[in-house]
Protein backbone atom coordinates (compact mmCIF):
# COMPACT_ATOMS: atom_id res chain seq x y z
CA UNK A 1 0.00 0.00 0.00
CA UNK A 2 3.02 2.44 -0.42
CA UNK A 3 1.54 3.42 -3.40
CA UNK A 4 -0.09 6.50 -4.09
CA UNK A 5 -3.87 6.17 -4.27
CA UNK A 6 -6.11 7.17 -6.83
CA UNK A 7 -8.77 7.90 -5.50
CA UNK A 8 -8.98 9.46 -1.58
CA UNK A 9 -11.81 10.79 -0.09
CA UNK A 10 -11.69 12.73 3.03
CA UNK A 11 -14.10 13.73 5.73
CA UNK A 12 -16.89 13.73 2.35
CA UNK A 13 -19.74 15.16 3.79
CA UNK A 14 -22.92 15.87 2.18
CA UNK A 15 -25.86 18.19 3.41
CA UNK A 16 -29.15 18.75 1.60
CA UNK A 17 -31.06 21.45 3.67
CA UNK A 18 -30.88 19.76 7.54
CA UNK A 19 -30.66 16.11 6.35
CA UNK A 20 -27.13 14.64 6.41
CA UNK A 21 -26.62 12.33 3.66
CA UNK A 22 -23.31 11.72 3.75
CA UNK A 23 -21.31 11.97 6.82
CA UNK A 24 -17.76 12.20 6.82
CA UNK A 25 -16.65 9.44 4.90
CA UNK A 26 -12.67 8.62 4.32
CA UNK A 27 -11.49 6.46 2.19
CA UNK A 28 -8.58 5.17 -0.40
CA UNK A 29 -8.42 3.54 -3.40
CA UNK A 30 -5.17 1.95 -4.73
CA UNK A 31 -4.53 1.76 -8.65
CA UNK A 32 -5.04 -1.98 -9.88
CA UNK A 33 -7.72 -2.50 -7.08
CA UNK A 34 -11.19 -3.44 -7.62
CA UNK A 35 -13.15 -1.49 -4.46
CA UNK A 36 -16.33 -1.94 -3.45
CA UNK A 37 -18.75 0.04 -2.56
CA UNK A 38 -21.86 -1.58 -0.73
CA UNK A 39 -24.59 -0.73 1.05
CA UNK A 40 -28.21 -0.69 1.74
CA UNK A 41 -30.90 0.92 -0.52
CA UNK A 42 -30.48 4.80 0.39
CA UNK A 43 -27.40 4.24 2.43
CA UNK A 44 -25.70 7.21 -0.11
CA UNK A 45 -23.84 4.87 -2.64
CA UNK A 46 -24.75 7.01 -5.53
CA UNK A 47 -24.51 9.99 -3.69
CA UNK A 48 -21.09 9.52 -2.98
CA UNK A 49 -20.47 8.76 -6.87
CA UNK A 50 -21.97 11.58 -8.08
CA UNK A 51 -19.86 13.54 -6.02
CA UNK A 52 -16.54 11.87 -6.92
CA UNK A 53 -17.33 12.49 -10.60
CA UNK A 54 -18.88 16.21 -10.15
CA UNK A 55 -22.70 15.54 -10.34
CA UNK A 56 -23.17 16.95 -6.95
CA UNK A 57 -21.07 19.26 -4.93
CA UNK A 58 -19.32 18.33 -1.90
CA UNK A 59 -20.89 20.20 1.83
CA UNK A 60 -17.55 20.08 3.03
CA UNK A 61 -14.40 17.09 3.09
CA UNK A 62 -13.00 17.13 -0.05
CA UNK A 63 -11.89 14.32 -2.91
CA UNK A 64 -8.79 13.96 -5.13
CA UNK A 65 -7.92 11.89 -8.05
CA UNK A 66 -4.60 11.12 -9.17
CA UNK A 67 -4.22 13.99 -6.54
CA UNK A 68 -6.48 16.51 -8.19
CA UNK A 69 -9.18 17.46 -6.34
CA UNK A 70 -12.88 17.38 -8.32
CA UNK A 71 -13.74 20.60 -6.57
CA UNK A 72 -10.79 22.89 -7.70
CA UNK A 73 -9.05 21.01 -10.49
CA UNK A 74 -12.22 18.72 -11.98
CA UNK A 75 -11.10 18.81 -15.43
CA UNK A 76 -7.66 17.36 -14.26
CA UNK A 77 -9.21 14.92 -11.93
CA UNK A 78 -12.32 13.70 -14.55
CA UNK A 79 -10.05 13.20 -17.51
CA UNK A 80 -8.84 10.35 -15.54
CA UNK A 81 -12.17 8.76 -14.98
CA UNK A 82 -14.15 7.11 -16.67
CA UNK A 83 -18.00 6.24 -15.21
CA UNK A 84 -21.29 4.83 -15.39
CA UNK A 85 -23.95 6.42 -12.89
CA UNK A 86 -26.95 4.04 -12.28
CA UNK A 87 -28.12 2.94 -15.96
CA UNK A 88 -26.04 3.20 -19.29
CA UNK A 89 -28.29 6.10 -20.44
CA UNK A 90 -27.51 6.59 -24.28
CA UNK A 91 -28.83 8.40 -27.06
CA UNK A 92 -31.23 6.05 -28.20
CA UNK A 93 -32.29 7.94 -31.47
CA UNK A 94 -28.05 7.70 -32.46
CA UNK A 95 -26.38 4.00 -33.53
CA UNK A 96 -23.95 2.74 -30.77
CA UNK A 97 -21.34 3.64 -33.14
CA UNK A 98 -22.37 7.40 -33.28
CA UNK A 99 -22.73 7.45 -29.37
CA UNK A 100 -18.92 6.27 -29.01
CA UNK A 101 -17.96 9.43 -31.43
CA UNK A 102 -20.14 11.33 -29.38
CA UNK A 103 -18.20 10.80 -25.96
CA UNK A 104 -15.01 10.24 -27.91
CA UNK A 105 -15.10 13.99 -29.48
CA UNK A 106 -15.13 15.17 -25.66
CA UNK A 107 -11.78 13.85 -24.76
CA UNK A 108 -8.67 15.01 -26.46
CA UNK A 109 -7.08 12.27 -29.11
CA UNK A 110 -9.51 9.23 -28.83
CA UNK A 111 -8.52 8.15 -32.78
CA UNK A 112 -11.33 6.08 -34.82
CA UNK A 113 -8.85 2.66 -33.99
CA UNK A 114 -9.40 3.17 -30.57
CA UNK A 115 -13.09 3.18 -30.66
CA UNK A 116 -12.82 0.23 -33.33
CA UNK A 117 -10.86 -1.45 -30.48
CA UNK A 118 -13.00 -0.92 -27.48
CA UNK A 119 -16.04 -1.82 -29.64
CA UNK A 120 -13.70 -4.99 -30.15
CA UNK A 121 -12.96 -5.78 -26.31
CA UNK A 122 -16.70 -5.35 -25.42
CA UNK A 123 -17.91 -7.24 -28.53
CA UNK A 124 -20.29 -5.08 -30.27
CA UNK A 125 -18.83 -5.29 -33.51
CA UNK A 126 -21.90 -6.71 -35.24
CA UNK A 127 -24.33 -4.50 -33.96
CA UNK A 128 -22.07 -1.08 -33.47
CA UNK A 129 -24.03 0.48 -36.27
CA UNK A 130 -27.71 -0.28 -35.15
CA UNK A 131 -29.88 2.16 -33.56
CA UNK A 132 -29.39 1.95 -29.71
CA UNK A 133 -33.61 1.93 -28.91
CA UNK A 134 -32.76 -1.60 -30.48
CA UNK A 135 -30.40 -2.97 -28.19
CA UNK A 136 -31.26 -5.20 -25.38
CA UNK A 137 -30.06 -3.87 -21.72
CA UNK A 138 -26.99 -6.02 -21.65
CA UNK A 139 -25.83 -4.50 -25.22
CA UNK A 140 -26.05 -0.76 -23.61
CA UNK A 141 -24.47 -1.93 -20.78
CA UNK A 142 -21.75 -3.36 -22.61
CA UNK A 143 -21.81 0.28 -24.79
CA UNK A 144 -21.64 1.86 -21.35
CA UNK A 145 -18.59 -0.04 -20.54
CA UNK A 146 -17.22 1.39 -23.71
CA UNK A 147 -18.11 4.61 -23.20
CA UNK A 148 -16.36 4.56 -19.96
CA UNK A 149 -13.01 3.17 -21.36
CA UNK A 150 -12.91 4.92 -24.44
CA UNK A 151 -10.11 7.31 -23.16
CA UNK A 152 -8.03 4.53 -20.90
CA UNK A 153 -8.99 6.36 -17.59
CA UNK A 154 -6.97 5.02 -14.64
CA UNK A 155 -9.94 4.93 -12.04
CA UNK A 156 -13.02 3.07 -13.76
CA UNK A 157 -16.21 4.27 -11.46
CA UNK A 158 -19.62 2.07 -11.83
CA UNK A 159 -22.66 2.58 -10.09
CA UNK A 160 -24.87 -0.63 -9.62
CA UNK A 161 -23.56 -2.05 -12.85
CA UNK A 162 -25.12 -5.44 -12.83
CA UNK A 163 -28.54 -3.61 -11.90
CA UNK A 164 -30.71 -5.94 -14.86
CA UNK A 165 -28.00 -7.96 -16.47
CA UNK A 166 -28.36 -12.01 -16.41
CA UNK A 167 -26.10 -14.24 -15.37
CA UNK A 168 -23.95 -14.56 -18.29
CA UNK A 169 -23.89 -10.86 -18.46
CA UNK A 170 -22.93 -10.27 -14.71
CA UNK A 171 -20.30 -12.68 -14.90
CA UNK A 172 -19.02 -11.43 -18.40
CA UNK A 173 -18.58 -7.92 -16.36
CA UNK A 174 -16.89 -9.00 -13.54
CA UNK A 175 -14.35 -11.06 -15.86
CA UNK A 176 -13.58 -8.01 -17.94
CA UNK A 177 -13.35 -6.10 -14.48
CA UNK A 178 -10.91 -8.11 -13.28
CA UNK A 179 -9.10 -8.26 -16.07
CA UNK A 180 -8.92 -4.45 -16.59
CA UNK A 181 -7.58 -4.35 -13.01
CA UNK A 182 -5.13 -6.42 -13.42
CA UNK A 183 -3.94 -6.15 -17.21
CA UNK A 184 -4.31 -2.15 -17.36
CA UNK A 185 -3.98 -1.68 -13.87
CA UNK A 186 -7.44 0.31 -13.68
CA UNK A 187 -9.04 1.02 -10.43
CA UNK A 188 -12.14 0.00 -10.45
CA UNK A 189 -14.65 1.59 -7.70
CA UNK A 190 -17.84 -0.49 -7.79
CA UNK A 191 -21.38 0.17 -5.79
CA UNK A 192 -23.55 -2.85 -5.31
CA UNK A 193 -26.14 -4.07 -2.59
CA UNK A 194 -25.79 -7.21 -4.14
CA UNK A 195 -23.26 -8.92 -1.93
CA UNK A 196 -22.32 -11.89 -2.95
CA UNK A 197 -21.62 -10.27 -6.39
CA UNK A 198 -18.93 -7.87 -4.78
CA UNK A 199 -17.63 -10.84 -3.06
CA UNK A 200 -16.89 -12.58 -6.36
CA UNK A 201 -15.45 -9.29 -7.92
CA UNK A 202 -14.02 -7.20 -5.29
CA UNK A 203 -10.68 -6.64 -3.34
CA UNK A 204 -11.95 -4.57 -0.44
CA UNK A 205 -14.96 -3.43 0.17
CA UNK A 206 -16.87 -0.56 2.05
CA UNK A 207 -19.74 -0.73 3.92
CA UNK A 208 -21.98 2.80 3.93
CA UNK A 209 -24.64 2.90 6.69
CA UNK A 210 -27.27 6.00 6.72
CA UNK A 211 -24.27 8.12 5.31
CA UNK A 212 -21.49 6.52 7.78
CA UNK A 213 -18.67 5.01 6.66
CA UNK A 214 -18.66 1.95 8.74
CA UNK A 215 -16.23 -0.23 7.90
CA UNK A 216 -13.77 -1.39 5.70
CA UNK A 217 -12.42 -4.53 4.61
CA UNK A 218 -10.12 -7.52 2.19
CA UNK A 219 -12.11 -10.11 0.90
CA UNK A 220 -9.05 -12.46 0.44
CA UNK A 221 -8.41 -11.97 4.11
CA UNK A 222 -11.68 -13.53 5.47
CA UNK A 223 -10.71 -16.77 3.21
CA UNK A 224 -7.22 -16.99 4.07
CA UNK A 225 -7.69 -18.06 7.87
CA UNK A 226 -7.81 -21.57 7.10
CA UNK A 227 -6.11 -23.21 9.65
CA UNK A 228 -7.71 -21.78 12.42
CA UNK A 229 -10.96 -23.27 14.21
CA UNK A 230 -14.04 -23.06 12.56
CA UNK A 231 -17.38 -23.99 12.45
CA UNK A 232 -17.85 -27.69 10.51
CA UNK A 233 -20.47 -28.76 9.52
CA UNK A 234 -21.40 -32.37 9.35
CA UNK A 235 -24.04 -34.15 7.12
CA UNK A 236 -25.32 -37.38 9.00
CA UNK A 237 -27.91 -40.11 8.60
CA UNK A 238 -28.04 -40.10 12.92
CA UNK A 239 -27.41 -36.38 13.76
CA UNK A 240 -28.51 -37.32 17.74
CA UNK A 241 -26.36 -40.67 17.84
CA UNK A 242 -23.57 -39.16 16.56
CA UNK A 243 -24.00 -36.17 19.04
CA UNK A 244 -23.74 -39.11 21.24
CA UNK A 245 -20.76 -40.92 20.34
CA UNK A 246 -18.93 -37.05 20.45
CA UNK A 247 -19.75 -36.96 23.78
CA UNK A 248 -16.56 -35.64 25.67
CA UNK A 249 -15.19 -34.59 22.23
CA UNK A 250 -16.32 -30.94 23.09
CA UNK A 251 -19.33 -28.30 21.81
CA UNK A 252 -20.90 -30.45 19.36
CA UNK A 253 -24.46 -28.95 18.66
CA UNK A 254 -27.42 -29.92 16.33
CA UNK A 255 -28.60 -26.79 13.68
CA UNK A 256 -30.96 -27.42 11.18
CA UNK A 257 -30.19 -30.97 11.55
CA UNK A 258 -26.48 -30.95 10.91
CA UNK A 259 -24.22 -31.92 13.35
CA UNK A 260 -22.22 -28.65 14.27
CA UNK A 261 -18.82 -29.15 15.73
CA UNK A 262 -15.97 -26.29 16.31
CA UNK A 263 -12.94 -28.11 14.85
CA UNK A 264 -9.25 -27.33 13.11
CA UNK A 265 -8.62 -29.38 9.97
CA UNK A 266 -7.07 -31.94 12.24
CA UNK A 267 -10.15 -32.41 14.69
CA UNK A 268 -12.42 -32.31 11.55
CA UNK A 269 -10.43 -35.12 10.67
CA UNK A 270 -10.66 -37.19 14.08
CA UNK A 271 -13.89 -36.41 14.12
CA UNK A 272 -15.19 -37.75 11.10
CA UNK A 273 -13.29 -41.67 11.98
CA UNK A 274 -14.62 -41.48 14.85
CA UNK A 275 -18.14 -41.34 13.50
CA UNK A 276 -17.54 -43.73 10.33
CA UNK A 277 -16.14 -46.30 13.16
CA UNK A 278 -19.27 -45.79 14.95
CA UNK A 279 -21.24 -46.42 11.89
CA UNK A 280 -22.59 -43.30 11.22
CA UNK A 281 -23.27 -42.79 7.40
CA UNK A 282 -21.49 -39.46 7.46
CA UNK A 283 -22.81 -37.44 4.05
CA UNK A 284 -20.88 -34.83 3.52
CA UNK A 285 -18.60 -32.23 5.61
CA UNK A 286 -18.15 -28.64 5.15
CA UNK A 287 -16.89 -25.44 6.75
CA UNK A 288 -19.54 -22.83 7.58
CA UNK A 289 -17.97 -19.93 6.17
CA UNK A 290 -19.09 -16.81 6.96
CA UNK A 291 -20.71 -15.18 3.60
CA UNK A 292 -19.95 -11.50 2.91
CA UNK A 293 -23.91 -11.47 3.51
CA UNK A 294 -23.54 -12.36 7.25
CA UNK A 295 -21.45 -10.28 8.11
CA UNK A 296 -22.91 -7.38 6.57
CA UNK A 297 -25.97 -7.71 8.26
CA UNK A 298 -24.31 -8.48 11.38
CA UNK A 299 -22.25 -4.97 10.62
CA UNK A 300 -25.24 -3.09 9.85
CA UNK A 301 -28.05 -4.78 11.71
CA UNK A 302 -30.79 -4.35 10.24
CA UNK A 303 -31.76 -2.11 6.91
CA UNK A 304 -33.73 0.90 8.39
CA UNK A 305 -33.85 3.53 5.39
CA UNK A 306 -32.25 6.83 6.96
CA UNK B 1 -11.35 26.75 -29.86
CA UNK B 2 -11.01 23.33 -32.16
CA UNK B 3 -11.56 21.49 -29.45
CA UNK B 4 -14.75 23.34 -28.38
CA UNK B 5 -16.02 23.55 -31.88
CA UNK B 6 -16.18 19.15 -31.37
CA UNK B 7 -19.02 20.08 -28.39
CA UNK B 8 -21.04 21.59 -31.53
CA UNK B 9 -20.31 19.56 -33.58
CA UNK B 10 -21.83 17.18 -30.92
CA UNK B 11 -25.04 19.19 -30.51
CA UNK B 12 -25.21 19.58 -34.25
CA UNK B 13 -25.08 15.68 -34.37
CA UNK B 14 -27.72 14.88 -31.51
CA UNK B 15 -30.24 17.83 -34.06
CA UNK B 16 -29.67 16.56 -37.57
CA UNK B 17 -29.35 12.96 -36.98
CA UNK B 18 -33.16 13.07 -35.42
CA UNK B 19 -36.61 12.64 -37.98
CA UNK B 20 -38.24 14.96 -36.28
CA UNK B 21 -35.58 17.74 -37.32
CA UNK B 22 -36.23 16.99 -40.83
CA UNK B 23 -39.82 17.00 -40.47
CA UNK B 24 -39.94 20.40 -39.18
CA UNK B 25 -37.72 20.95 -42.36
CA UNK B 26 -40.36 19.33 -44.51
CA UNK B 27 -42.54 21.85 -43.09
CA UNK B 28 -40.18 24.78 -43.82
CA UNK B 29 -40.20 24.27 -47.50
CA UNK B 30 -43.83 22.99 -47.50
CA UNK B 31 -45.65 25.92 -46.13
CA UNK B 32 -44.79 28.43 -48.33
CA UNK B 33 -44.87 25.96 -51.75
CA UNK B 34 -48.15 25.27 -50.60
CA UNK B 35 -49.16 28.63 -49.72
CA UNK B 36 -48.36 30.36 -53.43
CA UNK B 37 -49.70 27.34 -55.03
CA UNK B 38 -53.07 28.06 -53.55
CA UNK B 39 -52.80 31.52 -54.55
CA UNK B 40 -51.75 31.22 -57.79
CA UNK B 41 -54.47 28.50 -58.61
CA UNK B 42 -57.32 30.78 -57.11
CA UNK B 43 -56.26 34.72 -58.30
CA UNK B 44 -54.08 33.81 -60.96
CA UNK B 45 -50.44 35.13 -61.01
CA UNK B 46 -51.56 38.66 -61.77
CA UNK B 47 -52.68 39.61 -58.31
CA UNK B 48 -49.80 39.85 -56.64
CA UNK B 49 -46.50 40.16 -56.69
CA UNK B 50 -43.48 37.74 -55.53
CA UNK B 51 -42.34 39.92 -52.65
CA UNK B 52 -45.71 40.66 -51.20
CA UNK B 53 -46.12 36.98 -50.77
CA UNK B 54 -42.98 36.01 -49.83
CA UNK B 55 -43.43 38.38 -46.74
CA UNK B 56 -46.78 36.84 -45.91
CA UNK B 57 -44.86 33.29 -46.18
CA UNK B 58 -42.15 34.84 -44.34
CA UNK B 59 -43.79 36.10 -41.04
CA UNK B 60 -45.69 33.07 -40.78
CA UNK B 61 -42.52 30.43 -41.54
CA UNK B 62 -40.61 32.11 -38.97
CA UNK B 63 -43.37 31.46 -36.19
CA UNK B 64 -43.00 28.09 -37.07
CA UNK B 65 -39.28 27.91 -37.12
CA UNK B 66 -39.52 29.73 -33.44
CA UNK B 67 -41.40 27.28 -32.09
CA UNK B 68 -39.36 24.51 -33.80
CA UNK B 69 -36.00 26.01 -32.67
CA UNK B 70 -38.14 26.41 -28.61
CA UNK B 71 -38.53 22.64 -28.94
CA UNK B 72 -34.83 22.20 -29.89
CA UNK B 73 -33.72 24.76 -27.27
CA UNK B 74 -36.15 22.00 -24.82
CA UNK B 75 -35.02 19.25 -25.90
CA UNK B 76 -31.24 19.79 -25.87
CA UNK B 77 -30.83 20.43 -22.36
CA UNK B 78 -34.02 19.37 -20.95
CA UNK B 79 -34.08 16.49 -23.01
CA UNK B 80 -30.52 15.83 -21.76
CA UNK B 81 -32.28 15.25 -17.99
CA UNK B 82 -35.59 13.22 -19.14
CA UNK B 83 -32.92 11.01 -21.36
CA UNK B 84 -30.26 10.35 -18.11
CA UNK B 85 -27.70 11.27 -20.72
CA UNK B 86 -26.86 14.28 -18.57
CA UNK B 87 -24.71 11.97 -16.06
CA UNK B 88 -22.81 11.22 -19.38
CA UNK B 89 -22.31 14.38 -20.74
CA UNK B 90 -21.14 16.22 -17.47
CA UNK B 91 -18.79 13.61 -16.89
CA UNK B 92 -15.80 15.18 -19.45
CA UNK B 93 -13.20 16.89 -19.24
CA UNK B 94 -15.53 19.96 -20.04
CA UNK B 95 -16.80 22.70 -17.90
CA UNK B 96 -20.36 22.85 -17.56
CA UNK B 97 -20.68 26.24 -19.20
CA UNK B 98 -18.92 25.35 -22.11
CA UNK B 99 -21.23 22.34 -22.33
CA UNK B 100 -24.12 24.90 -22.16
CA UNK B 101 -22.72 27.45 -24.65
CA UNK B 102 -22.23 24.46 -27.43
CA UNK B 103 -25.95 23.48 -26.89
CA UNK B 104 -26.98 27.68 -26.75
CA UNK B 105 -24.97 27.75 -30.31
CA UNK B 106 -26.29 24.66 -31.55
CA UNK B 107 -29.55 25.91 -31.30
CA UNK B 108 -29.19 29.65 -32.75
CA UNK B 109 -27.41 27.58 -35.86
CA UNK B 110 -30.60 25.64 -35.93
CA UNK B 111 -32.68 28.91 -35.74
CA UNK B 112 -30.22 30.48 -38.55
CA UNK B 113 -30.41 27.27 -41.13
CA UNK B 114 -34.10 27.45 -41.71
CA UNK B 115 -34.17 31.19 -41.66
CA UNK B 116 -31.51 30.70 -44.65
CA UNK B 117 -33.82 27.81 -45.96
CA UNK B 118 -36.93 30.22 -45.30
CA UNK B 119 -35.11 32.72 -47.71
CA UNK B 120 -34.56 30.20 -49.91
CA UNK B 121 -37.51 28.92 -50.90
CA UNK B 122 -39.72 31.43 -50.00
CA UNK B 123 -38.01 33.95 -52.41
CA UNK B 124 -37.59 31.08 -55.55
CA UNK B 125 -40.99 29.80 -54.90
CA UNK B 126 -42.38 32.93 -56.04
CA UNK B 127 -40.28 34.35 -58.50
CA UNK B 128 -40.60 31.11 -60.13
CA UNK B 129 -44.73 31.19 -60.04
CA UNK B 130 -45.17 34.93 -60.20
CA UNK B 131 -42.29 36.34 -61.82
CA UNK B 132 -39.47 38.83 -60.28
CA UNK B 133 -40.82 42.40 -59.79
CA UNK B 134 -37.91 44.84 -59.30
CA UNK B 135 -40.30 47.89 -58.48
CA UNK B 136 -42.92 46.40 -56.24
CA UNK B 137 -45.88 48.01 -55.34
CA UNK B 138 -47.79 47.00 -52.15
CA UNK B 139 -45.29 45.95 -50.32
CA UNK B 140 -43.69 48.37 -48.47
CA UNK B 141 -46.06 50.52 -46.52
CA UNK B 142 -46.15 54.33 -46.79
CA UNK B 143 -45.37 54.81 -43.29
CA UNK B 144 -42.01 52.65 -43.18
CA UNK B 145 -38.88 54.26 -42.81
CA UNK B 146 -37.57 52.59 -46.12
CA UNK B 147 -40.60 53.68 -48.13
CA UNK B 148 -39.83 53.70 -51.80
CA UNK B 149 -36.59 51.42 -51.53
CA UNK B 150 -35.68 48.13 -52.62
CA UNK B 151 -37.17 45.47 -51.60
CA UNK B 152 -34.21 43.52 -51.07
CA UNK B 153 -33.18 46.60 -48.05
CA UNK B 154 -37.35 45.76 -46.88
CA UNK B 155 -36.68 41.99 -46.73
CA UNK B 156 -33.14 42.19 -45.23
CA UNK B 157 -34.63 44.34 -42.53
CA UNK B 158 -37.38 42.35 -41.71
CA UNK B 159 -35.47 38.97 -41.35
CA UNK B 160 -33.33 41.28 -39.03
CA UNK B 161 -35.88 42.23 -36.62
CA UNK B 162 -37.89 38.75 -36.76
CA UNK B 163 -34.67 37.40 -36.17
CA UNK B 164 -33.74 39.78 -32.81
CA UNK B 165 -36.89 38.45 -31.54
CA UNK B 166 -36.79 35.05 -32.54
CA UNK B 167 -33.39 34.80 -30.84
CA UNK B 168 -35.31 36.52 -27.40
CA UNK B 169 -37.88 33.83 -27.01
CA UNK B 170 -35.45 30.96 -27.70
CA UNK B 171 -33.20 32.16 -24.97
CA UNK B 172 -36.56 32.74 -23.04
CA UNK B 173 -37.56 28.67 -23.72
CA UNK B 174 -33.66 27.78 -23.54
CA UNK B 175 -33.85 29.27 -19.61
CA UNK B 176 -36.86 26.97 -19.22
CA UNK B 177 -34.80 23.81 -20.29
CA UNK B 178 -31.46 24.72 -18.72
CA UNK B 179 -32.75 26.17 -15.01
CA UNK B 180 -35.80 24.38 -14.70
CA UNK B 181 -35.08 21.45 -16.90
CA UNK B 182 -38.70 21.32 -18.28
CA UNK B 183 -39.31 20.88 -21.78
CA UNK B 184 -42.82 21.22 -21.64
CA UNK B 185 -42.88 24.52 -19.76
CA UNK B 186 -40.23 25.93 -21.76
CA UNK B 187 -41.93 24.86 -25.42
CA UNK B 188 -45.50 25.92 -23.83
CA UNK B 189 -44.46 29.49 -22.46
CA UNK B 190 -42.61 30.19 -25.54
CA UNK B 191 -44.96 29.83 -27.67
CA UNK B 192 -47.16 31.70 -25.08
CA UNK B 193 -44.77 34.64 -25.49
CA UNK B 194 -44.74 34.27 -29.19
CA UNK B 195 -48.19 34.74 -29.84
CA UNK B 196 -49.41 36.91 -26.89
CA UNK B 197 -47.11 39.20 -27.07
CA UNK B 198 -49.20 41.67 -29.78
CA UNK B 199 -52.13 41.24 -27.62
CA UNK B 200 -50.68 41.70 -24.35
CA UNK B 201 -48.75 44.87 -25.36
CA UNK B 202 -52.32 46.11 -27.17
CA UNK B 203 -53.78 45.51 -23.46
CA UNK B 204 -51.07 47.38 -21.87
CA UNK B 205 -50.82 50.46 -23.84
CA UNK B 206 -54.19 51.01 -22.27
CA UNK B 207 -52.79 52.16 -19.16
CA UNK B 208 -51.07 54.88 -18.82
CA UNK B 209 -48.14 53.61 -16.24
CA UNK B 210 -44.59 54.47 -17.37
CA UNK B 211 -43.45 51.00 -16.53
CA UNK B 212 -45.05 49.68 -19.30
CA UNK B 213 -42.54 50.61 -21.49
CA UNK B 214 -39.98 47.98 -19.78
CA UNK B 215 -42.38 45.16 -20.34
CA UNK B 216 -40.61 42.10 -22.63
CA UNK B 217 -43.81 41.90 -24.61
CA UNK B 218 -44.55 44.92 -26.58
CA UNK B 219 -40.93 44.85 -27.80
CA UNK B 220 -40.92 42.05 -29.22
CA UNK B 221 -43.34 43.34 -32.24
CA UNK B 222 -40.14 45.21 -33.95
CA UNK B 223 -41.97 44.75 -37.11
CA UNK B 224 -43.81 47.66 -35.98
CA UNK B 225 -40.98 50.12 -36.76
CA UNK B 226 -40.18 49.06 -40.00
CA UNK B 227 -44.13 49.37 -41.03
CA UNK B 228 -45.64 51.81 -39.41
CA UNK B 229 -42.46 53.62 -38.29
CA UNK B 230 -43.09 53.98 -34.04
CA UNK B 231 -43.53 51.72 -31.62
CA UNK B 232 -45.30 48.82 -30.98
CA UNK B 233 -47.05 51.14 -28.19
CA UNK B 234 -49.50 53.54 -29.25
CA UNK B 235 -49.27 55.54 -26.36
CA UNK B 236 -46.19 55.20 -25.20
CA UNK B 237 -43.72 56.37 -28.15
CA UNK B 238 -40.36 54.70 -28.29
CA UNK B 239 -37.80 54.26 -30.46
CA UNK B 240 -36.16 51.04 -31.67
CA UNK B 241 -32.82 51.77 -30.21
CA UNK B 242 -35.10 51.37 -26.77
CA UNK B 243 -36.72 48.01 -27.74
CA UNK B 244 -33.27 46.73 -28.67
CA UNK B 245 -31.78 47.84 -25.56
CA UNK B 246 -34.44 46.54 -23.61
CA UNK B 247 -34.89 43.43 -25.54
CA UNK B 248 -31.20 42.96 -24.43
CA UNK B 249 -31.25 43.74 -20.90
CA UNK B 250 -34.03 40.28 -21.37
CA UNK B 251 -31.59 38.48 -23.20
CA UNK B 252 -28.74 39.14 -20.68
CA UNK B 253 -31.42 38.34 -17.80
CA UNK B 254 -32.27 34.96 -19.40
CA UNK B 255 -28.82 33.76 -20.35
CA UNK B 256 -27.88 34.57 -16.62
CA UNK B 257 -30.43 32.37 -15.03
CA UNK B 258 -30.06 29.37 -17.44
CA UNK B 259 -25.94 29.50 -16.68
CA UNK B 260 -26.24 30.24 -13.07
CA UNK B 261 -28.50 27.67 -12.09
CA UNK B 262 -27.48 25.21 -14.84
CA UNK B 263 -23.13 25.39 -13.57
CA UNK B 264 -24.60 25.06 -9.81
CA UNK B 265 -26.94 22.45 -9.55
CA UNK B 266 -26.49 19.07 -8.28
CA UNK B 267 -27.64 16.53 -10.95
CA UNK B 268 -29.38 14.06 -9.18
CA UNK B 269 -32.41 11.05 -9.71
Amino acid sequence: MSQAPIVRLQEVTKRIGSRTIIDRVSLDVQPGEVFGFLGPNGSGKTTTIRMMVGLMSLTSGDITIAGHSVKTAFRQAISRVGAIVENPEMYKFLTGYQNLVHFARMNPAITKARIDEVVELVGLQKRIHDKVKKYSLGMRQRLGVAQAILHRPSLLVLDEPTNGLDPAGIRELRDYLRLLAREEGTAVFVSSHLLSEMELMCDRVAILQQGKLIDIRSIGAQTESSSAAEEVLFEVDQPDAALGILEGQGAGRIVDGLLTITADRDLTAAVNRRLVEAGIRVYGIRKKTKSLEDQFLEVTGSDTIG
Amino acid sequence: MADFWKLVQNENMKIYRRPRTWIMFGFVVLVPVLISVLVAVMDGTDSMNNWELMRLESSIVFQLITVFAVVKAADSVAGEFTWGTIKLLLIRPWSRSSILLSKYISVLLFSLLFIAVCFAVTFTVNVAIFGYDASPKGLIPETSPLAGGSPWTYMGASYLLLFVSQIVIVTFGFMFSAAFRSSGLAIGLSIFLLLSGSLISGLLSLTGKAWIKFVLFPHLQLMSYLDSGTGPLPNHPTTLGFSLAVLAVYFVLFNLVSWTVFCKRDVAG
